[in-house]
């Protein structure tokens, strides 16, 4: 189906997208109940994210005990039909085949209204970010772990040869350290095309932009602060790192991998990225010290500010499931269970206070950082409360990409206001 | 009586497909378009003509449609011309020409993922290309990094990827062409280039309409090459008209703005692909007039 809709989009689109409607039609896909309860045993479907490491014989391994202790109760795992878990959730819906249970996504106004309510199990209140994820304080989302956002690796061999003996505070340090490092024969900062770019730039922003404006998605969405005006100081300085060559110039013709790979290979200094990116440095044994620090906040802010995370393999239970009790009893386990746990951070580069045993030294510094981090603030797009409408983190990686090709700061600060007005 | 009947259970079938499968899409497409349906909810808000309104308004969007109208169109003209050329220069009973014909398929039969992975391999800034001219002592080339080179390194690719299509076809179209003109050619003493441009050439037609409606319509509805090679990048610059419908319909959850795209887009490549159906016929028309 998803090669389908790739391959004759126009058509393809059309012919999912009537199946579906008219699937629906018959099927009540949008079920408005709070899920039947079910019985005891029977079959949980759940849709979740493959990947190279979370495969689909992963899935089954992680949930076998569960369904060891629980006999009679099968939980099927479905892989995403379309291009991913966001495009194939709509269309089972709408085809009145909704899992039981669906992994990645997070609970946002388009979504919520799909989803049980699990503000009233106890269990959920010890689950990482449960209360920043909360949506009109309601919890539909629970999650396994954090996924910490604003990190900045860096080769700690290129840092002694450059003259720095410790990482940067502050943005203003950061760019002479930029400086140094590109005297010292190192590209100063790894960056790529792809969703790179806009990332690293939100990720780098994010503790300025919440110790400088702690409701900055509220305040964004109802206009009492003007998003450009916002991003202006820190698009000003990506520009200036442009035009030093603190950043190659030719990066968007690189995708992540090719970036990860040349920042591991030792020509350059630093690499802003997730916590994920621990996995494959650690896997790739780097010839060079790597180290971490948190993202440098502006100038006369504390830090380490406050720490980009985003929820590590959220779980929300569907609304019209007929398995309502099971579904929430597997969703626990996978939230809960010390062993299902420690397999899920394990396995997709994960944190989680408590979870330390198992961490590499590298993971280990991130694992400082979340805890030295005064809070967690949601990033990019965000989540729960802070949201910024859908589509955000596409037009805001396009927008500083157009940095690189032209465009002056102001100019993308207003293409940002246009399209947020675009949005309202 | 019963003849009708006969014919109906032959035709029923086709028919209940043909209806199914493209008149209640269409149908529903057109609907959807009018509404501002996220994907979820339970009722889509009709909205009347407001999507296709926004579209005019839409930077992005008219953007991707300029994006795929030079790509349809200059790709559509290379493919011709290279399937023309070398179905030509394969054409002959040879075993060598046998395993170029094999050989200039081949890259149609790989998944355009798989192709838009492969040259981002040889293109992309740390490529095989730019890593060659980098140990050399060269500055890198943007092929895929600068706006304007990465559209040309995409329609290079499409066009790489797809002209063994029009190869093909160009080849069965030459064995059509009337030996007993090309022989009545060749004693009139016509040179091999009047020979092609007032022979073969004419004989071709009908396979040039067929190439020219083919290759349109394929590039008008370019995504997975886009998805794997460029990612729609550098700062959107190629970002086609599908990719556009895709990312609107369920990365920003507005399969109403995507639906109304889409109805455009499928006007247009008809709209296209119409135009040079009849313009062969009334050419045709002219020529047997």
């Amino acid at each position: 189906m998803a090669r389908s809709i790739r391959r004759t989009p126009g058509i393809a689109l059309l012919t999912s997208v009537a199946f579906l409607v008219g699937a629906a039609g018959c099927g009540g896909g949008f079920s408005d109940t709070k899920g039947a309860a079910g019985d005891s045993t029977g079959e949980v479907r759940m849709l979740v994210n493959i990947t190279p490491n979370l495969t689909k014989s992963y899935w089954e391994g992680l949930v076998k005990p569960f369904e060891d202790a629980n006999p009679g109760v099968d939980v099927k795992i479905e892989a995403p039909t379309g291009s991913g878990v966001k495009d194939t959730l709509p269309q089972l819906l709408a085809a009145g085949n909704a899992p039981d249970v669906v992994e990645t996504l997070m609970a946002d106004r388009v979504l919520a209204p799909q989803m049980l309510d699990l503000t009233d199990q106890a269990w959920t209140k010890d689950t990482p970010l449960v209360d920043q994820a909360k949506l009109d304080g309601k919890v539909y989302t629970v999650g396994v772990g954090q996924q910490a956002q604003s990190l900045v690796f860096y080769n700690k061999d290129a840092f002694a040869k450059a003259g720095i003996s410790a990482p940067p505070k502050d943005l203003d340090e950061l760019t002479a350290d930029m400086g140094k490092l590109k005297a010292a024969g190192y590209l100063p900062l790894q960056t790529a095309g792809d969703y790179v770019t806009g990332l690293q730039l939100m990720q780098l922003s994010d503790p300025s932009i919440a110790t400088k404006y702690p409701d900055w998605f509220q305040q964004v969405n109802s206009k009492q602060l003007k998003l450009g005006d916002t991003l202006l100081p820190l698009l000003d300085r990506y520009e200036s790192w442009i035009r030093n060559g603190y950043v190659d110039k030719n990066a968007l013709g690189l995708k992540d991998v090719g970036a990860q790979t040349n920042f591991l290979s030792g020509k350059a200094g630093m690499y802003i990225m997730g916590s994920w990116f621990v996995r494959s440095a650690d896997d790739a044994k780097p010839t060079f010290d790597l180290g971490v620090f948190a993202a440098p906040t502006e100038k006369g802010q504390p830090s380490p500010g406050p720490q980009g995370v985003t929820m590590a393999a959220p779980y929300m239970v569907l609304k019209s499931t007929k398995q309502r009790d099971l579904a929430v009893k597997l969703v626990q386990f996978l939230a809960t269970d010390k062993a299902a746990v420690q397999s899920q951070l394990s396995q997709d580069g994960n944190f989680r206070k408590g979870y330390t045993e198992k961490l590499s030294p590298l993971g280990k510094q991130v694992q400082d950082i979340l805890d030295q981090a005064p809070k967690g603030v949601a990033q990019g797009e965000g989540y729960g409360a802070s949201t910024l409408p859908s589509g955000f983190n596409g037009e805001w990686n396009k927008a500083v990409q157009s940095l690189y090709t032209g465009k002056s700061a102001k100019d993308v600060a207003a293409r940002m206001d246009s399209w947020l007005g675009s949005k309202s | 009586m019963r003849a009708r009947l006969t014919t109906l259970s032959m035709v029923g079938p086709a028919l209940v497909l043909f209806v199914v499968m493209l008149v209640v899409p269409v149908g529903l497409s057109i609907y959807l378009s009018l509404t501002d349906w996220d994907g979820y909810s339970a009722n889509p808000a009709f909205i009347g003509l407001k999507n296709y309104v926004n579209l005019t308004h839409s930077a992005e969007a008219i953007r991707a449609g300029w994006v795929t109208l030079l790509i349809a169109a200059v790709g559509t003209v290379l493919l011709s011309v290279l399937g023309l050329g070398f179905a030509l220069l394969v054409n002959g009973a040879s075993r060598l020409n046998a395993f170029f014909r094999i050989v200039l398929f081949y890259p149609h039969v790989l998944s355009a993922l798989v192709v838009g992975f492969l040259w981002s391999a040889v293109l992309g800034t740390s490529g095989v290309v730019n890593g060659w001219l980098t140990s050399k002592g060269s500055a890198v080339l943007p092929f895929l990094s600068d706006p304007k080179w990465a559209l040309a390194s995409l329609i290079a690719v499409l066009v790489w990827a797809g002209f063994g299509v029009n190869v093909v076809l160009y080849l069965a179209g030459l064995q059509t062409v009337p030996k007993d003109l090309l022989e009545a050619a060749r004693i009139d003493g016509a040179t091999k280039r009047q020979t092609f441009f007032n022979v073969t050439l004419p004989a071709l037609a009908p396979v040039v309409t067929v190439n020219l409606v083919l290759s349109l319509v394929t590039l008008l509805k370019t995504y997975d090459l886009v998805v794997s090679l460029t990612g729609g990048g550098p700062a959107g610059s190629t970002q086609t008209a599908a990719y556009l419908i895709l990312w609107d319909s369920f990365h920003n959850n507005a399969l109403g703005f995507g639906s109304a795209q889409s109805v455009v887009l499928m006007v247009i490549t008809a709209g296209l692909a119409l135009t040079v159906a009849r313009l062969r016929a009334r050419a045709d028309q002219g020529a047997s007039a």
